[in-house]
């Protein structure tokens, strides 16, 4: 007991007062103070189900005051790296998720995909058909954070930098796009320097005129880092003058890239969004914490500091449920799901559908059981009727995203609902809907093959979903005559690998949707670029030849379906669904929505904010 | 000697060449890197591809993009690397000297610690041979040893970050908690004791009462969220480093050496209060340099003045008591200053990243500081630590029953020496000679092998640079990486060789 006491008393000094824990708990609740909660409630619970029945646009938050609060947001360890992410170096979805934030245009994707113009930033109109001629407004709000007007001199360079022909094209320009909008836009666009308006006239119909102009560049930066007059560049652009816009190519290509990964001059980064780089907070190898934009013209952010950390993606979920980071985007797997549901009332989950589709596809090549020499349309036929779809999005997808559903289209969602179940009741009967065996087998004798047939599924290896897909399909095909063979392969994709030299018969893969109305036209059309099957029909050709020079969404959507329904009839090949995607959050956050699109949630990372 | 050097650096040079041929081969070789834009629909994706055809000159056959990466690195040797520009465009010379600074930082406490620790284990162990303790120690070292280092870290961050969190902000402790943390306590130290099995027994009872008397006096202050250590304590602890140097050296019946020592304390005591204000508030690390050596000064003089014919010895003493005694003053600063840095950061741990707050953002004194990369530092040097201390434990043990069965020894003990005096100054010498060679390693092997370590805890070290340029078929960062941890690999090795045949005479032929 002595040495108790003993110990006790040695003991009785040894309390620091530095504070109380009264003291602390009000200082941690400190860091979130700042302004009322000005969110309209109507929007507010209409956000609540994550996705149903609302509006796929952004909602009205009327009018914000930007707090001082802090919220963070990662897509994964690589670095932000550069201001312009429109070169082939830098372009990349964590410079562009961050871009996004500091650079605003004319319009956005919703949730589904649909364009939906940005108002406050400026209007576009579609002033002649033939030649296909859009005029640009820019509010005349518009400025960059510096003061500077935005205006058409920044379009201008935009449009330059893209090494149009009529300026001597890339040889003599020297800039590094990843845009090709030269090609469409061949002819100067007709604007006047410092002009809040600029027209650009299309070579070609094109369907997807809306989605070629968002935001651009500060030219006047470009300028001046280049040693000319802001005026001075816009001019030479208009007057055709290569010699002057090429000295600005290469500050264009490598003065906005920050491979020391700091900013050692915020003035020639500008925002022309909610948010700033200019005093931004970037600690190498950890963060980057956005600013309010001050002179930021349209509605001003919710939350005051955005910070983007790089982290790997998996540590998101622990980071998550420590608070480390508030919202992550997780790789979709059921252990992630569970995981974030497990956390409890403090995390939130939202599931919901990817604008990236998994489909199989036919190999049409010589040899191919599945091409017209042999097998023909009976054995596609064959082969469609035993192929499980539902039971794999039952066993796979719906463990994830509830609401995934088998997709019977390839160039409409089902999550664009009505567009969708218009086009599916014009293209699609549901005569695959259900697994049928016996009329597979009937389909396979009338193909003539030999049974049982070897069919090759191939993909990209490994890919544990992939992996489960094909022991589905197996297990029921098998039944009704094929064999099939687990052709998965870690070179499936390379060049001189099993998908170019032809060693499959089906091909399983994923593609990513662009949100584009014609970027189906090379997988479809004979000797298409992504036609890797080699599949060939007059009629499809011709349909993808009308859409892709139709400006009328009317003849667009009856092109589409004309597409469809001969894709089933000829059976290219068959979607199988819409990959599943999941957002977990810190629950006491509003506006946080999962988006199909490739922008990812950080979308409306603007209009965060946590609840008070 | 010198022809022995020469012939050792001319054949790591050779292997390092040869070793980067195989890696850069097996690297571009590893996947596909253009997978991500095969499956993409955007409409320049052709030009996408081209362009990063052009940037990772994929056009080149294998050779001669080796031969282009071996004519940048090759620069290195008149220190002008270029070590190229990874897919994104990032400079990987740069890159690397960040990396390589983060992996540093990560490995050399963890580095020290299992050295430490892991040696004083292995020779506890060794003693106490065949003992409860040494089966203990053996059984958690090859737990350890072949622990899922990814799983360890999951697990670690579940309850080292997660849960302390939680914990921390209404730190209470219930008495069963309290009990097994005293029990658990009483049992090492016990065991570790050692004795027979009435002194066993009585270690046990003891040091359970004090530690859960302890743990209930610290519940009752909160202690949790306001530490400090104070100035009994610190005068303890004083006293228990002088006890340790004593036995160390000279045991405690040379009272000229323990009086100097105490004086030393004593001294400590007055220094405490003199040097308040500086300690509380420092302007850098350049004044707790400072005042650690004219602690260790100060330790120094008193040892020569009042060492007798000793003077050697006392000096060490007391510096090492001095030096003891400044750094409990040092943590008992750092201590006070927890509950100020819980209110800039009311979960004191992230799960990721080197820093808990990005220091531009961060207000405070200069412990705030220390507590900001501290406190990440915490969890991934469990994790490298508890790996390491597994194998150096091993092997002290094995090295140190080796020696104390030698010959000599029995002669040392023969003459009357004691236990102390053997096992410290005839035994553990040269036992530790085998070691050397297991430190090189180790420090090259945890460098290079952090990847998980790193990964799972978000440093952005050579680790992460290897995963990243792994994931993207990227060889520029991963031979960077190489050239780290290859070279750290083959020249640790090289001097673990030259300083075994400095050490061991035997070697020298």
């Amino acid at each position: 007991m002595a040495v108790v006491a003993a110990g006790a008393l040695a003991l009785a000094g040894c309390t620091s007062d530095t504070s109380t824990p009264d003291d602390t708990t009000t200082a941690g609740q400190g860091e979130t103070g700042g302004t009322d909660n000005e969110t309209a409630t109507d929007d507010g619970e209409s956000t609540e189900g994550a996705g149903e029945e609302t509006s796929t646009a952004k909602v009205d938050l009327g009018d914000v005051v930007t707090n001082d609060d802090t919220i963070s947001f990662s897509t994964g360890s690589e670095q932000y790296n550069a201001y312009n992410g429109d070169t082939s170096a830098t372009n990349s979805t964590y410079n562009a998720t961050v871009n996004a934030q500091v650079n605003s245009g004319f319009w956005y994707w919703g949730t589904d995909g649909t364009v939906y113009p940005n108002e406050w930033f400026g209007t576009y109109e579609k002033t002649s058909d033939d030649p296909l001629t859009v005029e640009y407004t820019i509010s005349d709000e518009a400025v960059w954070s510096d003061g500077t007007p935005i205006t058409a001199n920044d379009y201008l360079l935009s449009w330059a930098s893209t090494n149009p022909e009529v300026l001597g094209g890339a040889d003599a320009l020297g800039f590094d796009p990843v845009s090709d909008m030269s090609t469409y836009v061949q002819d100067t666009p007709e604007a006047e320097v410092d002009g809040k308006t600029f027209t650009l006239t299309y070579a070609d119909p094109n369907p997807d005129w809306e989605i070629m102009v968002s935001g651009a560049l500060p030219a006047h930066v470009a300028a001046e880092q280049s040693g000319l007059e802001p005026g001075e560049l816009a001019q030479a652009i208009l007057d055709g003058d290569t010699e002057t816009v090429a000295k600005v190519s290469e500050f264009w290509n490598t003065g906005w890239v920050f491979n020391d990964y700091q900013i050692e001059d915020d003035s020639i980064v500008p925002s022309s969004g909610p948010y700033t780089l200019e005093g931004a907070v970037w600690e190498k190898d950890l963060s980057l914490g956005l600013v309010p934009n001050e002179e930021f013209w349209g509605t001003p952010p919710a939350t005051g500091n955005l910070v983007f950390k790089f982290a790997a993606p998996e540590t998101h979920v622990q980071a998550l449920q420590n608070g480390d980071i508030n919202v992550i985007e997780p790789q979709a797997t059921v252990d992630t799901v569970d995981q974030i549901k497990n956390m409890g009332d403090t995390v939130a989950l939202q599931t919901g559908n990817e604008m990236t589709w998994e489909h199989l596809d036919f190999n049409f090549a010589e040899g191919s059981v599945f091409s017209e020499d042999e097998g023909g349309l009976a054995a596609r036929e064959a082969f469609a009727m035993c192929v499980p779809r539902q039971q794999i999005v039952q066993n796979l997808i719906q463990p994830i995203n509830p609401e995934a559903e088998v997709m019977n289209l390839r160039e409409v969602f089902p999550f664009q609902t009505e567009k969708y179940n218009e086009v599916l009741s014009a293209a699609y009967d549901g005569r695959y809907d259900e697994v049928d065996i016996e009329g597979a087998k009937a389909k396979l004798e009338e193909a003539g093959v030999e049974t049982p047939v070897d069919v090759r599924i191939g993909y990209s290896a490994p890919n544990q979903r992939r992996t489960d897909e094909v022991t589905t399909i197996k297990s029921s095909c098998d039944e009704a005559g094929f064999n099939i063979i687990d052709a998965g392969d870690p070179t499936f994709f390379e060049s001189g690998g099993p998908l170019e030299v032809g060693d499959w018969e089906v091909a399983l893969f994923a593609w990513a949707g662009s949100g584009q109305i014609a970027s189906g036209r090379p997988i479809y059309s004979t000797d298409g670029t992504q036609n890797f099957g080699g599949y060939s029909n007059d009629e499809v050709d011709e349909a993808w030849k009308t859409l892709s020079t139709s400006l009328d969404p009317e003849v667009q959507l009856e092109q589409t379906k004309i597409i469809e329904k001969l894709l089933w009839d000829t059976l290219y090949g068959i979607p199988v669904f819409a990959h599943p995607g999941v957002v977990g959050y810190d629950a006491s956050i509003e506006n946080v929505r999962h988006t199909a699109v490739q922008t990812g949630v950080s979308w409306n990372a603007e209009q965060w904010v946590r609840a008070q | 000697m010198l022809q022995f050097i020469l012939r050792r650096i001319g054949i790591s040079a050779l292997v390092l060449l040869l070793g980067s041929a195989l890696m850069f081969f097996a690297t571009i070789n590893a996947g596909d890197p253009l997978f991500d834009l095969r499956e993409s629909r955007a409409t320049n994706r052709d030009q996408l591809i081209a362009a990063r055809i052009e940037l990772m000159h994929l056009d080149m056959p294998w050779w001669q993009r080796y031969l282009t990466w071996l004519a940048g690195a090759g620069k290195c040797l008149v220190l002008q690397c270029d070590l190229g520009t990874s897919r994104d465009g990032a400079n990987i010379n740069s890159l690397l000297l960040s990396s390589a600074g983060a992996s540093l930082r990560l490995v050399s406490l963890s580095v020290a610690l299992a050295i430490v620790i892991g040696i004083l284990l292995g020779v506890l162990s060794a003693i106490r041979q065949y003992s409860g303790f040494d089966y203990s120690i053996t059984f958690l070292a090859f737990l350890f040893f072949s622990l899922p280092v990814f799983w360890a870290a999951v697990l670690l961050k579940e309850f080292g970050a997660y849960r302390f969190n939680n914990w921390i902000a209404d730190p209470v402790l219930s008495t069963t908690a309290m009990a097994v943390i005293a029990l658990i306590f009483a049992l090492v130290v016990a065991a570790v004791l050692g004795g027979g099995l009435k002194r066993e027994a009585i270690t046990f009872v003891v040091t359970f009462a004090v530690v859960f008397g302890a743990v209930t006096v610290f519940d009752r202050v909160q202690w949790w969220r306001q530490p400090a250590l104070g100035l009994p304590i610190i005068v303890l602890g004083g006293l228990a480093a002088l006890a340790f140097f004593l036995v160390l050296t000279v045991g405690l019946s040379e009272r000229r050496i323990l009086y100097s020592g105490l004086g030393t304390v004593a001294a400590g005591v007055v220094a405490y209060f003199v040097t308040a204000p500086l300690v509380e508030n420092p302007s850098g690390w350049g004044t707790i340099l400072l005042l650690a050596l004219v602690a260790a000064a100060v330790g120094a003089a008193i040892g020569w003045f009042f060492g007798g014919f000793e003077k050697k010895i006392a000096m060490f003493v007391c510096s090492g008591t001095a030096l003891a005694f400044a750094f409990l003053v040092f943590m008992d600063q750092l201590l006070r200053n927890w509950g100020s840095f819980l209110q800039v950061a009311a979960r004191p741990i992230s799960t990721i990243g080197d820093a808990r707050i990005p220091y531009a953002k961060l207000d405070g004194n200069f412990y705030i500081f220390i507590y900001n990369w501290g406190v990440q530092l915490i969890l991934p040097t469990i994790v490298l630590t508890l790996i390491s201390i597994a194998g150096y434990s091993r092997y002290t043990r094995s090295s140190m029953l080796e020696t104390i069965n030698q010959d000599y020894i029995r002669t040392a003990r023969s003459k009357g020496l004691s236990d102390r005096v053997v096992y410290s100054k005839h035994a553990l010498r040269n036992a530790l000679i085998p070691i050397t060679t297991i430190v090189a390693f180790d420090f090259a092997n945890l460098l290079g092998g952090a990847v998980v370590t790193e990964t799972v805890f978000g440093w952005k070290g050579l680790g992460d640079m290897f995963k990243t340029g792994l994931d993207f078929v990227d060889p520029g960062p991963v031979m960077a990486y190489y050239v780290v941890a290859g070279t750290a690999a083959v020249f640790m090795n090289m001097i673990a060789d030259i300083a075994y045949a400095f050490l061991d005479p035997r070697i020298r032929r």
